[in-house]
Protein backbone atom coordinates (compact mmCIF):
# COMPACT_ATOMS: atom_id res chain seq x y z
CA UNK A 1 0.00 0.00 0.00
CA UNK A 2 1.36 3.24 -1.11
CA UNK A 3 0.22 7.00 0.28
CA UNK A 4 1.16 6.23 4.08
CA UNK A 5 2.68 9.02 5.99
CA UNK A 6 4.29 9.75 9.27
CA UNK A 7 5.67 13.21 10.68
CA UNK A 8 8.74 13.71 11.14
CA UNK A 9 9.85 16.81 12.66
CA UNK A 10 6.26 18.55 11.72
CA UNK A 11 6.78 16.91 7.98
CA UNK A 12 5.15 14.17 6.09
CA UNK A 13 7.22 10.98 5.21
CA UNK A 14 6.21 8.54 3.25
CA UNK A 15 6.84 5.11 3.82
CA UNK A 16 5.67 1.57 2.18
CA UNK A 17 4.12 -1.17 4.80
CA UNK A 18 6.27 -2.81 6.99
CA UNK A 19 9.64 -0.49 6.40
CA UNK A 20 11.24 0.51 9.25
CA UNK A 21 11.50 4.69 10.57
CA UNK A 22 15.34 4.34 9.36
CA UNK A 23 14.64 3.03 6.25
CA UNK A 24 11.47 5.31 5.39
CA UNK A 25 13.84 8.78 6.52
CA UNK A 26 16.86 7.61 4.55
CA UNK A 27 14.53 7.51 1.56
CA UNK A 28 13.70 10.71 2.65
CA UNK A 29 17.12 11.97 2.41
CA UNK A 30 17.58 12.62 6.15
CA UNK A 31 20.60 11.22 7.74
CA UNK A 32 20.96 12.84 11.18
CA UNK A 33 18.00 12.76 13.51
CA UNK A 34 19.53 14.87 15.99
CA UNK A 35 21.80 15.34 18.21
CA UNK A 36 23.36 13.93 21.56
CA UNK A 37 24.44 16.11 24.42
CA UNK A 38 27.80 15.81 23.43
CA UNK A 39 27.09 17.31 20.56
CA UNK A 40 27.34 14.13 18.21
CA UNK A 41 24.67 13.22 15.82
CA UNK A 42 22.17 10.59 16.43
CA UNK A 43 22.29 8.34 12.92
CA UNK A 44 21.92 4.99 11.41
CA UNK A 45 24.87 2.82 12.44
CA UNK A 46 24.54 -0.95 12.95
CA UNK A 47 20.63 -1.63 11.79
CA UNK A 48 20.56 -4.13 13.90
CA UNK A 49 19.70 -2.33 17.27
CA UNK A 50 22.86 -3.01 19.25
CA UNK A 51 24.76 0.04 18.83
CA UNK A 52 21.65 2.88 20.12
CA UNK A 53 23.07 5.46 17.97
CA UNK A 54 19.90 5.72 15.50
CA UNK A 55 17.17 6.45 18.49
CA UNK A 56 14.76 8.82 17.89
CA UNK A 57 11.67 10.05 19.68
CA UNK A 58 7.86 8.31 18.67
CA UNK A 59 4.64 9.75 20.19
CA UNK A 60 7.00 10.24 22.87
CA UNK A 61 9.12 7.47 23.28
CA UNK A 62 12.45 6.98 22.71
CA UNK A 63 13.07 4.15 19.83
CA UNK A 64 15.68 2.12 17.72
CA UNK A 65 14.86 4.06 14.20
CA UNK A 66 16.57 0.21 12.59
CA UNK A 67 13.78 -1.60 14.68
CA UNK A 68 10.82 0.78 14.73
CA UNK A 69 8.31 -0.01 12.21
CA UNK A 70 6.89 2.71 10.78
CA UNK A 71 3.09 3.62 11.03
CA UNK A 72 0.98 6.03 9.62
CA UNK A 73 0.28 9.38 11.69
CA UNK A 74 3.53 8.61 13.81
CA UNK A 75 4.92 11.57 15.35
CA UNK A 76 8.41 10.93 14.96
CA UNK A 77 11.48 13.34 16.02
CA UNK A 78 14.93 13.88 17.67
CA UNK A 79 15.29 12.35 21.25
CA UNK A 80 16.08 15.93 22.32
CA UNK A 81 13.08 17.00 21.11
CA UNK A 82 11.22 16.10 24.20
CA UNK A 83 7.53 14.85 24.47
CA UNK A 84 5.05 16.87 22.08
CA UNK B 1 -0.85 -15.15 28.89
CA UNK B 2 1.31 -17.96 28.11
CA UNK B 3 2.49 -21.17 29.76
CA UNK B 4 5.36 -21.73 27.87
CA UNK B 5 8.67 -23.65 29.46
CA UNK B 6 11.27 -22.39 27.34
CA UNK B 7 12.02 -18.80 26.14
CA UNK B 8 13.96 -18.58 22.85
CA UNK B 9 15.64 -14.99 22.22
CA UNK B 10 16.21 -13.57 18.66
CA UNK B 11 14.17 -15.02 15.45
CA UNK B 12 17.11 -15.65 13.08
CA UNK B 13 18.29 -19.06 11.76
CA UNK B 14 19.75 -20.25 15.42
CA UNK B 15 17.04 -19.72 17.31
CA UNK B 16 14.14 -20.59 14.95
CA UNK B 17 16.11 -24.18 14.44
CA UNK B 18 16.16 -23.96 18.21
CA UNK B 19 12.21 -23.41 18.67
CA UNK B 20 11.58 -26.07 15.78
CA UNK B 21 13.73 -28.91 17.79
CA UNK B 22 12.36 -27.95 21.36
CA UNK B 23 9.27 -27.78 20.14
CA UNK B 24 9.14 -31.03 18.22
CA UNK B 25 10.39 -33.04 21.38
CA UNK B 26 7.19 -31.81 23.33
CA UNK B 27 8.77 -28.58 24.96
CA UNK B 28 6.43 -25.50 24.81
CA UNK B 29 8.51 -22.88 23.73
CA UNK B 30 7.80 -19.13 22.80
CA UNK B 31 10.68 -16.70 20.71
CA UNK B 32 10.53 -13.32 21.56
CA UNK B 33 12.37 -11.13 18.28
CA UNK B 34 13.21 -7.53 19.11
CA UNK B 35 11.99 -6.13 15.27
CA UNK B 36 8.54 -7.15 13.21
CA UNK B 37 9.64 -10.58 11.38
CA UNK B 38 11.59 -13.46 11.50
CA UNK B 39 14.52 -14.06 9.96
CA UNK B 40 17.54 -12.04 11.84
CA UNK B 41 20.10 -9.70 9.97
CA UNK B 42 21.10 -12.51 7.29
CA UNK B 43 17.12 -13.63 6.48
CA UNK B 44 16.23 -9.64 6.87
CA UNK B 45 12.70 -10.14 5.18
CA UNK B 46 11.95 -7.35 2.42
CA UNK B 47 9.04 -4.89 2.97
CA UNK B 48 5.72 -5.73 0.64
CA UNK B 49 6.64 -4.28 -3.08
CA UNK B 50 10.44 -4.68 -2.22
CA UNK B 51 11.13 -7.58 -4.58
CA UNK B 52 14.16 -6.52 -6.36
CA UNK B 53 17.18 -8.11 -6.08
CA UNK B 54 16.25 -10.68 -3.45
CA UNK B 55 18.59 -13.02 -1.78
CA UNK B 56 20.54 -15.56 -3.40
CA UNK B 57 18.70 -18.62 -4.48
CA UNK B 58 20.82 -20.80 -2.25
CA UNK B 59 20.02 -18.77 1.07
CA UNK B 60 16.33 -18.45 -0.19
CA UNK B 61 16.04 -22.10 0.11
CA UNK B 62 17.94 -22.27 3.54
CA UNK B 63 15.39 -19.93 4.56
CA UNK B 64 12.36 -21.10 3.24
CA UNK B 65 13.44 -24.80 5.19
CA UNK B 66 14.04 -23.26 8.55
CA UNK B 67 10.54 -21.03 8.20
CA UNK B 68 8.06 -24.07 6.57
CA UNK B 69 10.14 -26.51 9.85
CA UNK B 70 8.77 -23.28 12.31
CA UNK B 71 6.08 -22.42 11.10
CA UNK B 72 4.76 -26.45 11.31
CA UNK B 73 4.99 -25.92 15.15
CA UNK B 74 2.73 -23.42 15.60
CA UNK B 75 5.47 -21.88 17.72
CA UNK B 76 4.23 -18.43 19.50
CA UNK B 77 5.98 -15.61 18.14
CA UNK B 78 6.29 -12.05 20.13
CA UNK B 79 7.63 -9.00 18.11
CA UNK B 80 8.70 -5.87 18.87
CA UNK B 81 9.94 -7.87 21.99
CA UNK B 82 13.21 -7.32 23.38
CA UNK B 83 15.48 -9.15 26.17
CA UNK B 84 16.72 -7.31 29.15
CA UNK B 85 18.50 -9.87 31.39
CA UNK B 86 17.87 -12.25 34.12
CA UNK B 87 16.82 -10.98 37.38
CA UNK B 88 18.15 -11.82 40.83
CA UNK B 89 15.28 -14.47 41.16
CA UNK B 90 15.76 -16.18 37.96
CA UNK B 91 13.37 -14.64 36.10
CA UNK B 92 13.33 -13.25 32.69
CA UNK B 93 12.71 -10.03 31.96
CA UNK B 94 11.35 -8.63 28.37
CA UNK B 95 10.28 -5.45 27.49
CA UNK B 96 6.96 -6.36 25.31
CA UNK B 97 7.03 -2.69 23.30
CA UNK B 98 3.76 -3.37 21.62
CA UNK B 99 2.12 -3.57 25.11
CA UNK B 100 4.81 -1.07 26.01
CA UNK B 101 5.90 -2.84 29.38
CA UNK B 102 8.18 -4.97 31.23
CA UNK B 103 7.46 -8.58 31.94
CA UNK B 104 9.06 -11.02 34.65
CA UNK B 105 8.86 -14.17 33.08
CA UNK B 106 9.39 -18.17 35.03
CA UNK B 107 11.07 -20.38 32.76
CA UNK B 108 12.83 -23.88 33.17
CA UNK B 109 14.65 -22.98 30.16
CA UNK B 110 16.19 -19.97 27.65
CA UNK B 111 18.19 -20.36 24.66
CA UNK B 112 19.87 -16.88 23.80
CA UNK B 113 20.33 -16.49 19.94
CA UNK B 114 21.16 -12.42 19.73
CA UNK B 115 23.46 -13.20 16.74
CA UNK B 116 26.75 -10.99 16.29
CA UNK B 117 28.02 -7.52 15.80
CA UNK B 118 29.73 -6.17 13.26
CA UNK B 119 33.74 -5.07 14.28
CA UNK B 120 34.66 -1.52 13.16
CA UNK B 121 37.75 0.29 13.79
CA UNK B 122 37.85 3.50 14.99
CA UNK B 123 38.86 5.98 12.35
CA UNK B 124 38.71 10.02 12.18
CA UNK B 125 35.27 10.40 11.41
CA UNK B 126 33.71 7.43 11.71
CA UNK B 127 31.06 8.18 13.86
CA UNK B 128 29.42 10.83 11.16
CA UNK B 129 25.95 10.48 9.78
CA UNK B 130 26.02 8.56 6.53
CA UNK B 131 29.19 6.46 7.63
CA UNK B 132 27.21 3.07 8.89
CA UNK B 133 28.55 -0.38 8.95
CA UNK B 134 28.77 -2.17 6.17
CA UNK B 135 26.62 -4.95 7.43
CA UNK B 136 23.82 -1.91 8.22
CA UNK B 137 23.82 -1.47 4.32
CA UNK B 138 23.18 -4.71 3.61
CA UNK B 139 20.49 -5.17 5.89
CA UNK B 140 18.75 -2.05 4.56
CA UNK B 141 19.09 -3.45 1.21
CA UNK B 142 17.21 -6.77 2.24
CA UNK B 143 14.66 -4.46 3.99
CA UNK B 144 14.10 -2.29 1.00
CA UNK B 145 15.43 -3.90 -2.06
CA UNK B 146 16.92 -0.51 -2.83
CA UNK B 147 20.49 0.25 -2.95
CA UNK B 148 22.24 2.91 -0.70
CA UNK B 149 21.90 6.26 -3.26
CA UNK B 150 24.86 8.63 -4.62
CA UNK B 151 28.41 7.28 -4.56
CA UNK B 152 29.13 4.90 -1.94
CA UNK B 153 32.40 3.63 -0.46
CA UNK B 154 32.82 0.39 1.11
CA UNK B 155 35.79 -0.27 3.47
CA UNK B 156 37.65 -2.29 6.07
CA UNK B 157 38.48 -5.72 6.25
CA UNK B 158 36.95 -9.67 4.79
CA UNK B 159 34.78 -11.06 2.66
CA UNK B 160 31.35 -9.13 3.26
CA UNK B 161 32.43 -6.20 1.60
CA UNK B 162 32.79 -8.05 -1.66
CA UNK B 163 28.98 -9.33 -1.25
CA UNK B 164 27.47 -5.48 0.13
CA UNK B 165 29.52 -4.59 -3.16
CA UNK B 166 28.04 -7.58 -5.53
CA UNK B 167 24.48 -7.12 -3.89
CA UNK B 168 24.57 -3.00 -4.50
CA UNK B 169 25.78 -3.68 -8.17
CA UNK B 170 22.77 -6.17 -8.43
CA UNK B 171 20.69 -3.50 -7.46
CA UNK B 172 22.00 -0.79 -9.61
CA UNK B 173 24.08 1.02 -7.95
CA UNK B 174 27.40 -0.35 -7.38
CA UNK B 175 29.65 1.24 -5.52
CA UNK B 176 32.44 3.70 -6.03
CA UNK B 177 35.31 2.11 -4.56
CA UNK B 178 36.59 -1.04 -2.33
CA UNK B 179 38.87 -0.75 0.34
CA UNK B 180 40.33 -3.83 1.51
CA UNK B 181 43.32 -4.14 4.26
CA UNK B 182 43.89 -7.38 3.13
CA UNK B 183 44.78 -8.76 -0.30
CA UNK B 184 43.20 -11.87 -0.93
CA UNK B 185 45.32 -12.49 -4.05
CA UNK B 186 48.63 -12.36 -2.05
CA UNK B 187 47.51 -16.08 -0.55
CA UNK B 188 47.11 -18.42 -3.75
CA UNK B 189 47.98 -21.36 -1.59
CA UNK B 190 45.21 -20.45 0.94
CA UNK B 191 42.73 -19.53 -1.74
CA UNK B 192 43.29 -23.26 -3.12
CA UNK B 193 42.46 -24.48 0.17
CA UNK B 194 38.88 -22.85 -0.42
CA UNK B 195 38.18 -25.69 -2.38
CA UNK B 196 37.43 -27.86 0.08
CA UNK B 197 34.46 -25.87 0.47
CA UNK B 198 32.93 -25.77 -2.95
CA UNK B 199 29.47 -23.81 -1.73
CA UNK B 200 31.64 -21.05 -0.33
CA UNK B 201 33.98 -21.08 -3.20
CA UNK B 202 31.39 -20.63 -5.24
CA UNK B 203 29.69 -17.68 -3.33
CA UNK B 204 32.82 -16.01 -3.45
CA UNK B 205 33.21 -16.44 -6.98
CA UNK B 206 29.58 -14.95 -8.05
CA UNK B 207 30.31 -11.94 -5.59
CA UNK B 208 33.77 -11.41 -7.25
CA UNK B 209 32.38 -11.63 -10.80
CA UNK B 210 29.71 -9.02 -10.44
CA UNK B 211 32.75 -6.74 -8.16
CA UNK B 212 34.30 -6.97 -11.68
CA UNK B 213 31.78 -6.79 -13.73
CA UNK B 214 30.58 -3.29 -12.61
CA UNK B 215 34.50 -2.59 -12.67
CA UNK B 216 34.42 -1.81 -9.08
CA UNK B 217 37.63 -0.51 -7.85
CA UNK B 218 39.41 -3.12 -5.66
CA UNK B 219 41.93 -1.01 -3.40
CA UNK B 220 43.58 -4.45 -1.70
CA UNK B 221 46.33 -3.32 1.15
CA UNK B 222 44.46 0.05 1.42
CA UNK B 223 43.21 1.42 5.10
CA UNK B 224 40.84 4.72 5.53
CA UNK B 225 42.50 7.21 7.47
CA UNK B 226 39.76 9.89 7.88
CA UNK B 227 36.32 10.90 7.05
CA UNK B 228 35.47 14.06 7.44
CA UNK B 229 32.47 16.42 6.47
CA UNK B 230 32.82 18.51 3.33
CA UNK B 231 29.71 20.19 2.44
CA UNK B 232 26.98 17.36 2.19
CA UNK B 233 29.81 15.12 1.38
CA UNK B 234 32.28 12.78 3.15
CA UNK B 235 35.63 13.42 2.52
CA UNK B 236 37.95 10.22 2.65
CA UNK B 237 41.48 10.24 2.87
CA UNK B 238 42.75 6.32 2.11
CA UNK B 239 45.94 5.62 2.71
CA UNK B 240 47.94 2.73 0.49
CA UNK B 241 51.43 1.57 0.01
CA UNK B 242 52.53 5.13 1.74
CA UNK B 243 50.73 6.93 -0.28
CA UNK B 244 47.57 8.80 0.35
CA UNK B 245 44.16 9.04 -2.29
CA UNK B 246 41.47 11.38 -1.80
CA UNK B 247 38.04 11.00 -2.59
CA UNK B 248 34.21 12.41 -2.05
CA UNK B 249 31.54 10.22 -1.35
CA UNK B 250 27.83 10.37 -0.01
CA UNK B 251 28.22 7.26 2.15
CA UNK B 252 30.61 4.54 3.29
CA UNK B 253 30.06 1.20 4.27
CA UNK B 254 32.68 0.53 7.31
CA UNK B 255 32.98 -3.44 8.82
CA UNK B 256 36.35 -5.34 10.04
CA UNK B 257 34.90 -8.59 10.57
CA UNK B 258 31.91 -10.03 12.90
CA UNK B 259 31.84 -11.11 16.91
CA UNK B 260 29.99 -12.29 19.24
CA UNK B 261 26.81 -10.20 20.17
CA UNK B 262 27.52 -11.13 23.77
CA UNK B 263 27.81 -8.18 25.46
CA UNK B 264 25.54 -8.11 29.06
CA UNK B 265 24.35 -11.80 28.66
CA UNK B 266 23.58 -13.99 31.02
CA UNK B 267 26.36 -16.85 31.78
CA UNK B 268 25.30 -19.87 30.30
CA UNK B 269 23.82 -22.39 32.94
CA UNK B 270 23.82 -25.94 32.24
CA UNK B 271 22.71 -27.74 35.56
CA UNK B 272 19.36 -28.92 36.00
CA UNK B 273 19.64 -27.21 39.59
CA UNK B 274 19.87 -24.13 37.99
CA UNK B 275 16.46 -22.70 37.17
CA UNK B 276 16.29 -21.33 34.43
CA UNK B 277 19.15 -23.58 32.40
CA UNK B 278 20.20 -20.90 30.13
CA UNK B 279 22.08 -21.58 26.99
CA UNK B 280 23.91 -19.58 23.92
CA UNK B 281 23.20 -20.68 20.25
CA UNK B 282 24.79 -19.67 17.00
CA UNK B 283 26.56 -16.33 16.63
CA UNK B 284 26.25 -14.98 19.70
CA UNK B 285 27.80 -18.15 21.10
CA UNK B 286 30.59 -18.28 18.18
CA UNK B 287 30.59 -15.89 15.14
CA UNK B 288 30.41 -18.48 12.58
CA UNK B 289 27.61 -17.29 10.11
CA UNK B 290 24.26 -18.52 9.01
CA UNK B 291 24.82 -22.06 8.10
CA UNK B 292 26.69 -22.72 11.61
CA UNK B 293 24.07 -21.20 13.18
CA UNK B 294 21.19 -23.42 12.52
CA UNK B 295 23.41 -26.64 13.11
CA UNK B 296 24.17 -25.04 16.39
CA UNK B 297 20.94 -24.14 17.25
CA UNK B 298 20.16 -27.82 16.81
CA UNK B 299 22.60 -28.56 18.34
CA UNK B 300 21.56 -26.08 21.68
CA UNK B 301 18.53 -26.96 21.55
CA UNK B 302 19.57 -30.80 22.23
CA UNK B 303 21.66 -29.63 25.36
CA UNK B 304 19.03 -28.17 26.85
CA UNK B 305 16.61 -30.78 26.47
CA UNK B 306 19.19 -33.38 27.33
CA UNK B 307 19.84 -31.16 30.69
CA UNK B 308 16.22 -30.79 31.59
CA UNK B 309 15.45 -34.48 30.99
CA UNK B 310 18.41 -35.46 33.15
CA UNK B 311 19.81 -37.77 30.54
CA UNK B 312 23.72 -37.50 29.05
CA UNK B 313 24.84 -34.77 27.92
CA UNK B 314 25.23 -34.49 23.99
CA UNK B 315 28.62 -35.15 22.60
CA UNK B 316 30.55 -31.80 21.47
CA UNK B 317 29.40 -29.59 18.24
CA UNK B 318 28.77 -31.70 15.30
CA UNK B 319 30.75 -31.47 11.67
CA UNK B 320 28.80 -28.58 10.09
CA UNK B 321 29.99 -26.67 13.33
CA UNK B 322 33.19 -27.96 12.44
CA UNK B 323 33.60 -27.15 8.86
CA UNK B 324 32.24 -23.97 8.93
CA UNK B 325 35.13 -23.20 11.65
CA UNK B 326 37.87 -24.18 9.20
CA UNK B 327 36.33 -22.21 6.15
CA UNK B 328 36.26 -19.04 8.28
CA UNK B 329 39.90 -19.61 9.23
CA UNK B 330 40.86 -20.00 5.55
CA UNK B 331 39.07 -16.70 4.79
CA UNK B 332 40.43 -14.73 7.81
CA UNK B 333 44.02 -15.88 6.44
CA UNK B 334 42.91 -15.23 3.08
CA UNK B 335 42.05 -11.60 4.26
CA UNK B 336 44.87 -11.38 6.52
CA UNK B 337 45.36 -7.35 6.69
CA UNK B 338 48.74 -6.18 4.79
CA UNK B 339 51.32 -4.98 6.74
CA UNK B 340 51.79 -5.43 11.19
CA UNK B 341 50.69 -1.97 12.09
CA UNK B 342 47.24 -1.89 14.16
CA UNK B 343 45.10 -0.05 12.86
CA UNK B 344 44.44 1.26 16.12
CA UNK B 345 47.90 2.46 16.43
CA UNK B 346 47.94 5.13 13.75
CA UNK B 347 43.99 6.94 15.15
CA UNK B 348 44.50 10.27 16.05
CA UNK B 349 44.10 11.54 18.89
CA UNK B 350 40.83 13.12 18.24
CA UNK B 351 39.62 9.90 16.77
CA UNK B 352 36.05 9.09 18.73
CA UNK B 353 36.88 5.98 20.54
CA UNK B 354 33.53 5.42 22.61
CA UNK B 355 30.48 6.93 20.62
CA UNK B 356 27.87 7.11 23.08
CA UNK B 357 30.18 9.26 25.98
CA UNK B 358 32.48 10.75 23.30
CA UNK B 359 35.47 9.67 24.55
CA UNK B 360 38.41 10.10 22.28
CA UNK B 361 41.93 8.29 21.61
CA UNK B 362 43.65 10.76 23.55
CA UNK B 363 41.76 10.39 26.21
CA UNK B 364 42.19 7.19 26.91
CA UNK B 365 45.94 7.97 26.63
CA UNK B 366 46.19 10.27 29.30
CA UNK B 367 43.83 8.28 31.50
CA UNK B 368 46.83 5.34 30.36
CA UNK B 369 49.48 7.50 31.19
CA UNK B 370 49.07 7.40 35.40
CA UNK B 371 52.01 5.62 36.83
CA UNK B 372 50.40 2.29 37.27
CA UNK B 373 48.85 1.06 34.17
CA UNK B 374 44.67 0.97 34.53
CA UNK B 375 43.04 -2.24 34.40
CA UNK B 376 39.83 -2.32 31.84
CA UNK B 377 37.17 -1.81 34.86
CA UNK B 378 39.37 1.88 35.56
CA UNK B 379 39.24 2.83 32.26
CA UNK B 380 35.51 1.94 32.07
CA UNK B 381 34.82 3.62 35.76
CA UNK B 382 37.11 6.56 35.75
CA UNK B 383 37.02 7.29 31.97
CA UNK B 384 33.34 6.08 30.98
CA UNK B 385 35.05 4.61 27.96
CA UNK B 386 32.00 1.43 27.11
CA UNK B 387 29.68 2.79 29.61
CA UNK B 388 27.31 4.08 26.94
CA UNK B 389 24.08 2.94 25.64
CA UNK B 390 25.37 0.29 22.87
CA UNK B 391 27.55 -1.41 26.36
CA UNK B 392 30.47 -1.37 24.65
CA UNK B 393 29.36 -3.13 21.58
CA UNK B 394 31.42 -1.33 19.09
CA UNK B 395 34.40 0.49 21.57
CA UNK B 396 34.75 -2.28 23.79
CA UNK B 397 37.48 -4.42 22.14
CA UNK B 398 38.95 -1.33 20.53
CA UNK B 399 39.69 -0.08 23.83
CA UNK B 400 40.69 -2.91 25.20
CA UNK B 401 43.33 -3.33 22.11
CA UNK B 402 44.46 0.27 22.04
CA UNK B 403 45.15 -0.05 26.13
CA UNK B 404 47.17 -2.92 25.38
CA UNK B 405 49.29 -1.07 22.90
CA UNK B 406 49.50 1.81 25.29
CA UNK B 407 50.88 0.09 28.13
CA UNK B 408 52.98 -2.73 25.65
CA UNK B 409 55.93 -2.57 28.11
CA UNK B 410 53.74 -2.82 31.15
CA UNK B 411 53.86 -6.67 32.60
CA UNK B 412 50.09 -6.51 33.85
CA UNK B 413 48.09 -8.64 31.03
CA UNK B 414 46.70 -7.03 28.47
CA UNK B 415 42.85 -5.95 29.21
CA UNK B 416 40.06 -8.08 27.81
CA UNK B 417 36.99 -6.27 26.27
CA UNK B 418 35.39 -8.09 29.10
CA UNK B 419 37.32 -6.20 31.54
CA UNK B 420 35.30 -3.12 30.04
CA UNK B 421 32.03 -4.44 29.92
CA UNK B 422 31.22 -6.62 32.67
CA UNK B 423 28.29 -8.43 32.74
CA UNK B 424 25.60 -6.12 33.09
CA UNK B 425 22.02 -6.18 32.48
CA UNK B 426 19.99 -5.08 31.29
CA UNK B 427 21.07 -6.19 28.17
CA UNK B 428 19.49 -2.49 26.76
CA UNK B 429 18.74 0.50 27.99
CA UNK B 430 15.01 0.62 29.83
CA UNK B 431 13.77 2.84 32.51
CA UNK B 432 13.55 2.36 35.95
CA UNK B 433 10.19 2.99 36.21
CA UNK B 434 8.94 0.08 33.51
CA UNK B 435 11.42 -2.27 35.70
CA UNK B 436 9.45 -0.86 38.99
CA UNK B 437 6.26 -1.56 37.04
CA UNK B 438 6.86 -5.27 36.06
CA UNK B 439 8.27 -5.94 39.72
CA UNK B 440 5.24 -4.81 41.39
CA UNK B 441 2.21 -5.78 38.40
CA UNK B 442 -0.08 -3.78 40.77
CA UNK B 443 1.29 -0.33 39.97
CA UNK B 444 1.71 -0.67 36.54
CA UNK B 445 1.88 2.57 34.95
CA UNK B 446 0.35 3.33 32.29
CA UNK B 447 1.63 2.76 28.78
CA UNK B 448 2.53 5.98 27.79
CA UNK B 449 5.09 6.74 31.02
CA UNK B 450 6.54 3.52 30.36
CA UNK B 451 9.73 4.22 28.37
CA UNK B 452 13.55 4.19 27.87
CA UNK B 453 16.11 5.97 29.38
CA UNK B 454 17.65 9.03 27.22
CA UNK B 455 20.33 7.25 26.15
CA UNK B 456 23.03 10.80 26.74
S1 LIG C 1 21.37 1.58 13.80
FE1 LIG C 1 22.34 0.68 15.53
S2 LIG C 1 20.65 0.50 16.90
FE2 LIG C 1 19.72 1.24 15.10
Amino acid sequence: MSGQTFVWKGKDVPFRSGESIAAALEAAGVFSFGTDTFGQDFRYFCGIGACQGCLVRVDGLLREACLTVARPGMRVGSPEDGHD
Amino acid sequence: MTDAEITVIGAGPSGMVAATTLSKVGYHVEIIEQRETLGGAIYRQPVESAMAGGPAAGSNARWKTIRNAFVKQAIPVRCGTVFLGIDGDGLVLIEDRRKGRVERLRRKGVVVAVGAVEKVYPRTGWHLPGVSTAGGLQVMMKETGRAPEGRVLLAGNGPLLIAVAAQMARLGNPPAALVEAGDPFGHMATGVALLKHPALLQEALLYLMDVYRSRIPWLRGAHVTSIEKEGPALLVRIERKGLEKRMSVDRIGLHDGIRCNDFGLPPETLSSKDAPVVVRAGDCREALGAIAAEADGARAAQRLANILSGSAEASGLDAAINRTRQAQDLLARLFAPIGNVSPLAICSDETILCRCEAKTVGDLRSLCQHLHPMTGREVKLNGRFAMGACQGRFCADNTASLMALMNADSADLPPRAEDLTGRRWPVRPVSIAALTAAANPNTEKPNNEVEQDDAS
